[in-house]
């Protein structure tokens, strides 16, 4: 019986030496009676084992022969067991592997999330033109004469949307409040509208107001208008413009800058027109059967108490004019509200390319806040997958090790 | 010595550091066939049970060719890799041990005497791997059939490359107490 030693010009506890030892000798590198018993000792291991069979071996033979003879057919149409298996083979490659698989995971999910971001994104003026769209078929044309024909008592309608910052011109809104209204109908509409120009050009857009205001047969209200150096300057003008020339007033000051919001309401005040108009003639023919009744007096007395009742008279009717006329110049005359706040990104005087570059980042813009929202939803699912995965890769390995236990 | 081990005596590496295509997975069939199945009946301990293990490897690494990492070993590590597990999947389903009742076949020798001696030795060897624990065991097996470096072994088991020297450095230091043991009780 043969003992095989360890190597004795090695120190058994050094394990590198060793190592080095073993291998030079298991690759015929190194000679001797140490270097002959590890090759002897692995011969007799190796002899443990019985030899493959000659039948077992030309069948695997033929077998593999038959796999590798066709060997695309495999590779052209992976199965899906077959994709799954090359991606647990792939992700159970080390700790790299794996962050780059959630890396792969997470630039497929921002792939995604901006393939779902920009139909989303393209198809939001969209319909924020069809809504407005329906308002006009709702409502009617512009310009249309204050007596409508529309049957309700009051409707509001108002209309905010944000303004690309491309420069592009909001269409006119006012197009949106009606025009074909019933003429026994008195309407009072009322718009406000935001413009962004350059905040250098904020008091020049103000004055140009202004004189649109003046020309389209309105006046200002009130008008106040800061500038600040430095910063963008901010004006607010109360018009008053006649309602008939609603529409194209707005369409021309959403021409003077950038809009950034326009609203319109409309209220119904029919009523109140009636009220006011009846209360008047109500005076007035009071004041006639007045002066009829003090053709015919023939007492002083009587006389002098028909005069008075006469004053009282006048006085009711032109508390009731003014009334009416104020009613009246309500349906005839919309207020606007416009608000000019100075941009620093304004585009209404930028370059074709500095407006795509702007618009490019507002694209990016969206798609990174998409990203971020998708990053949140696909991240921890990346991560608990990967957990999980991770987890499947552990409890296979215990199970095959605890196989030796 | 079995007629398979003298072509495998030095560890062939032809293929080692080519795509592994038809012709290279071709040759690489010839030269580890014999070792991965003395390896896989060493392990489970019986030889049909082996030869499903050995047919099952060579066509998973066929199948798996397209992915094989060269950073992450040589294609006989990968495939002695494919052979562990499916050997473990085997055990563990058949919940058997390791080198069960098979026995060293006849060899061929020379000389008569040399039989003898070689006969004994390889009966020594043979017991004293049974003493040894299974993972042990198998350490042992692997640096031998698969002749692998400790890098490779370290892939190969999950561990790291000095776990790995560490560890076979321990086997063969029990298999040689046993060995001694075995020896000292023979001549008692």
């Amino acid at each position: 019986m043969k003992v095989v030693p360890f190597p004795k010009s090695v120190d058994p506890h050094d394990e590198q030496s060793f190592a080095a030892q073993l291998e030079a000798a298991l690759h015929g590198e190194s000679g001797g009676e140490a270097a002959d018993h590890w090759r002897e000792l692995r011969a007799d291991v190796r002899s443990l084992a019985p030899p493959m069979s000659p039948q077992f071996e030309r069948e695997l033979r033929g077998r593999l022969a038959e796999r590798t003879a066709a060997p695309s057919r495999g590779r052209r149409r992976p199965s899906m067991r077959g994709v799954i298996a090359l991606m647990q083979a792939w992700l159970g490659s080390g700790m790299r592997a794996r962050l780059v698989a959630v890396g792969g995971i997470c630039v497929m999910a921002a792939v995604v999330a901006l393939a779902i971001a920009s139909p989303w994104r393209a198809s939001e003026p969209s319909s924020s033109s069809s809504a407005t769209a329906g308002r006009v078929d709702q409502l009617g044309p512009s310009g249309g004469p204050i007596k409508a024909r529309a049957q309700t008592q009051a409707q509001t309608f108002s209309s905010s949307s944000a303004r690309a910052a491309s420069g592009q011109t909001l269409p006119a809104a006012s197009a949106a409040v009606a025009g074909e209204s019933a003429p026994t109908r008195v309407q009072q509409r009322a718009a406000s509208i935001t413009l962004a120009p350059k905040p250098a050009e904020v008091q020049s857009v103000a004055d140009r107001i202004a004189q649109l205001a003046a020309r389209d047969g309105g006046f200002v209200q009130s008008s106040q208008v800061h500038l600040q150096r430095g910063s963008g300057g901010e004006a607010n003008l109360q018009l008053s413009l006649p309602s008939a020339r609603l529409s194209a007033a707005l369409a021309e000051l959403a021409r003077l800058a950038p809009t950034r919001a326009q609203s319109q309401s409309l209220q119904d005040i029919t009523d109140e027109y009636g009220a006011a108009r009846s209360k008047l003639a109500d005076a007035v023919a009071e004041r006639q059967a007045l002066l009829r009744a003090l053709s015919r007096a023939s007492t002083q007395g009587e006389i002098e108490s028909l005069r008075a009742r006469l004053s009282l008279a006048g006085g009711a009717i032109a508390r009731a004019r003014s009334a009416f006329q104020s009613v009246a110049r309500r349906g005839g005359n919309s207020a606007v509200e416009v608000t000019v706040l100075g941009d620093a990104h304004a585009g209404s005087g930028r370059s074709t390319l500095s407006k795509a570059l702007h618009d490019a980042g507002d694209v990016l813009k969206v798609a990174l806040a998409v990203l971020i929202v998708a990053l949140a939803v696909l991240v921890p699912l990346a991560i608990l997958a990967a957990l999980v995965l991770l987890g499947w890769h552990a409890s296979r390995r215990r199970l095959r090790e605890r196989a030796l236990s | 010595m079995n007629s398979h081990l003298s072509s495998t005596e030095q560890r062939p590496a032809s293929v080692a550091q080519e795509s592994l295509d038809r012709s290279a997975f071709e040759r690489l069939f010839r030269e580890c066939a014999a070792d991965v199945h003395g390896y896989a009946i060493s392990l489970l301990g019986d030889r049909a049970g082996a030869e499903d293990v050995t047919a099952l490897a060579f066509e998973r690494l066929y199948r798996s060719r397209a992915r094989l990492d060269r950073s992450r070993g040589t294609p006989r590590a990968w495939l002695f890799g494919i052979v562990r597990n499916a050997a473990l999947d085997e055990l563990r389903r058949r919940r058997r041990r390791s080198l069960g009742s098979h026995g060293a076949e006849p060899v061929e020798v020379g000389e008569p005497s040399q039989a003898i001696e070689q006969a004994e030795r390889r009966a020594t060897v043979q017991a004293a791997l049974l003493e040894l624990s299974p993972r042990e065991r198998e350490v042992v097996l692997l640096k031998f059939h698969g002749q692998l470096t400790n890098g490779e072994l370290a892939r190969v088991l999950g561990i790291s490359e000095s776990n790995a020297g560490t560890r076979l450095h321990r086997a063969l230091a029990s298999l040689r107490q046993t060995c001694a043991g075995l020896d000292r009780e023979e001549v008692a």
